[in-house]
């Protein structure tokens, strides 16, 4: 049966002052991802610091995220790893603990050939029963990326492959895979693996995955509707919204995520290392930016 | 000043005689092909036109053929990039001589310049010209050079006559970057990608491109654009996932299979100079076999 993401939150991965990550705030988190438009949720995904887990973290957070979130929203766990074994054990886990799918992006660090890419791919994939995407994220992953020929490689032999999130942004990468891969599956989805989806939409892309949900869930919310609607014109706008808050907060990184929901009353700690938080004055300016946003006037405010 | 520039406009290639001279006359019949076929724009010589493997004089002598041949039906601009800046001044210069409508220019070629120097090339470009000026924004091809909103944003703000850019990134937020900028600040800003990828771009506020196919597909260039300025997205991307396997078929060795792949619409232009190949009888028996299976030789004209 073919899985729909739609609209999927990213949540961060909030920390207490001793550096763990902090359970009880966490649960806060989740709910307010889930009253804010969340169709799914996906943990950890890069904003949720994933990398700066640890296995036991990973699975312990897996289970929470499940359990809190119950029948209300499906979860996709993020398995992603350096090693193929452990990804494979990770995505195991997940089904376990009741994962509705799982994603997963290219080796860390490795800088993998194609061949290796797809070995992993399959390893990963075939391990599960539950749906599996792809997340093709070049810019994150050291300029590895996914192509068409090898989504075609893996419909042919995983099952329950279905989709690729995509990051790349990248216009030619997602109109070869969007000629070839739904004529040999039915059902395959691009999902945008960021909120630019007005392109990707035009394109046939058919959900979005949103780490700015954390700060501006409204937005990213009429921005998915009106793409779902096939609405590319009248998204526009809101598009440039998220252009807009992008350009705030990209440079920072997850630090500076992590300072834009403190900005709007929703504090999640600060970042693991190695990422360093923002100092002071970066912190006060990208407060003073979010504020005189006005797209982001009638975004909720606290938890 | 009005927006002339919109719509999947045109860049003929260059025809060559087998000793690899130029061909003036089959240059008048194309140039004389694409206006009739609905081109709304004219412009040359593009990467594709061979533009870098071509003498300044010879660029010069069939930039005055375009003019001439085109006569005003529709507007023509010249690209005027070359290795050295000094001799894009003078095209530019030409181009005005000549009664072109406007010119293209790319960011500065092989020196990876910074943002700074790339905005006083096109402050002197602008003040050395009256004509409208468009910009050519090509990071995939220039070692990551771009124009960023912000420069962006800059120029429009001092030149009047900088009217457009050509944005080939070919990357949603690189596009919306620019789009952003500079249509807040000019409306009627020519926002064009390259490779008629209309369907990514115009809901972005794109108003249209350069063609690389449109000397085998003209129909299928205005019918895409045509369709997405409608918002018909489901048939949009019909055409557009055709148009890009086009895309596909002639940017290997682009643009001689563009000029093998001329050969089967009836419409030869002669060999393509080095280092550049030119296509082999194989290649293009191949050409025929996908131009096939695309329905082009049905749906597109044949012959002059």
């Amino acid at each position: 049966m073919p899985f729909e993401p739609g609209l999927v939150h990213t949540p961060l991965t909030p920390f207490s002052n001793d550096g763990r990550i902090d359970f009880d705030r966490y649960a806060k988190v989740i709910e307010f991802h889930l009253r804010h438009g969340a169709d799914a949720l996906a943990v950890p995904m890069h904003a949720g610091e994933s990398v700066s887990l640890t296995d036991v973290e990973r699975r312990q957070l897996i289970a929470f995220v499940v359990e809190r979130a119950g029948k209300r929203a499906p979860v996709i766990a993020h398995v992603s790893d350096a090693g193929t074994g452990i990804a494979t054990a990770l995505a195991k886990h997940a089904q376990a603990a009741g994962a509705a799918a799982i994603a997963a992006t290219t080796p860390y660090y490795w800088t993998p050939p194609p061949a290796m890419v797809l070995e992993h791919f399959l390893q990963i994939g075939s391990a599960v029963d539950i749906p599996f995407f792809v997340l093709n994220a070049p810019e994150d992953m050291a300029g590895a990326k996914i192509n068409a020929d090898l989504a075609l490689k893996l419909i042919a032999k995983l099952p329950n492959f279905s989709g690729v999130v995509d990051a790349s942004l990248d216009w030619q990468f997602m109109i070869e895979l969007m000629t070839s891969a739904p004529r040999a599956r039915d059902g395959f989805a691009l999902i945008a693996g960021t909120e630019l989806m007005v392109s990707a939409a035009a394109i046939g892309a058919s959900g979005m995955f949103s780490a700015l949900a954390a700060i501006a869930p409204k937005l990213a919310r009429e921005l998915f509707d009106l793409c779902r609607q096939q609405k590319l014109f009248e998204a526009r706008a809101r598009q440039e919204d998220v252009a807009a808050l992008r350009q705030i907060v990209k440079p920072g990184g997850v630090a500076a995520l992590k300072a834009a929901v403190r900005a709007m009353g929703r504090d999640c700690g600060n970042t693991r290392p190695p990422l360093l938080p923002l100092d002071a004055a970066a912190e006060k300016k990208l407060a003073a930016a979010i504020g005189a946003l006005r797209a982001l006037a009638d975004e909720p405010r606290g938890w | 000043m009005q927006n002339k520039f919109r719509g999947v406009m045109q860049s003929p290639v260059t025809p060559l005689k087998d000793d690899f001279s130029l061909d003036l006359p089959t240059f008048e019949r194309l140039l004389d092909f694409h206006v009739r076929a609905g081109a709304p724009a004219i412009s040359w010589p593009h990467h594709k036109g061979e533009s870098l493997n071509l003498t300044i004089a010879e660029r010069k002598l069939f930039a005055e053929a375009a003019v001439k041949v085109v006569g005003g039906r529709v507007p023509v601009t010249i690209h005027v990039s070359a290795l050295a800046v000094e001799d894009t001044m003078e095209l530019a210069r030409h181009a005005q001589e000549i009664g072109a409508d406007g010119i293209l220019a790319i960011t500065p070629y092989f020196w990876t310049p910074t943002l700074e120097a790339i905005e006083a090339y096109f402050v002197r470009l602008c003040t050395s010209v009256d004509l409208p000026v468009l910009s050519y924004n090509s990071p995939s091809y220039l070692a990551g050079v771009e124009i960023t909103g912000e420069l962006m944003a800059n120029l429009i703000e001092t030149l009047p006559n900088f009217v457009g850019v050509k944005e080939a990134s070919f990357n949603s937020e690189k596009f919306l970057e620019i789009s952003r900028a500079a249509l807040a600040m000019r409306p009627n800003f020519s926002m064009l990608t390259g490779v008629e990828f209309l369907l990514p771009s115009v809901p972005l506020g794109g108003n249209g491109s350069y063609s690389a196919a449109g000397s085998i597909c003209p129909n299928l260039c205005n019918e895409l654009f045509d369709t997405c300025v409608a918002g018909e997205w489901g048939r949009a991307r019909e055409l557009q996932f055709k148009m890009t396997r086009l895309w596909h078929l002639f940017k290997d060795q682009y643009p001689s299979s563009l000029k093998g792949g001329m050969v089967i619409m009836g419409r030869p232009v002669g060999p393509t100079r080095a280092p550049l190949p030119t296509a082999t009888p194989e290649r293009q028996a191949y050409i025929r076999t996908q131009l096939e299976e695309l329905g082009i030789l049905d749906s597109e004209p044949h012959g002059w």
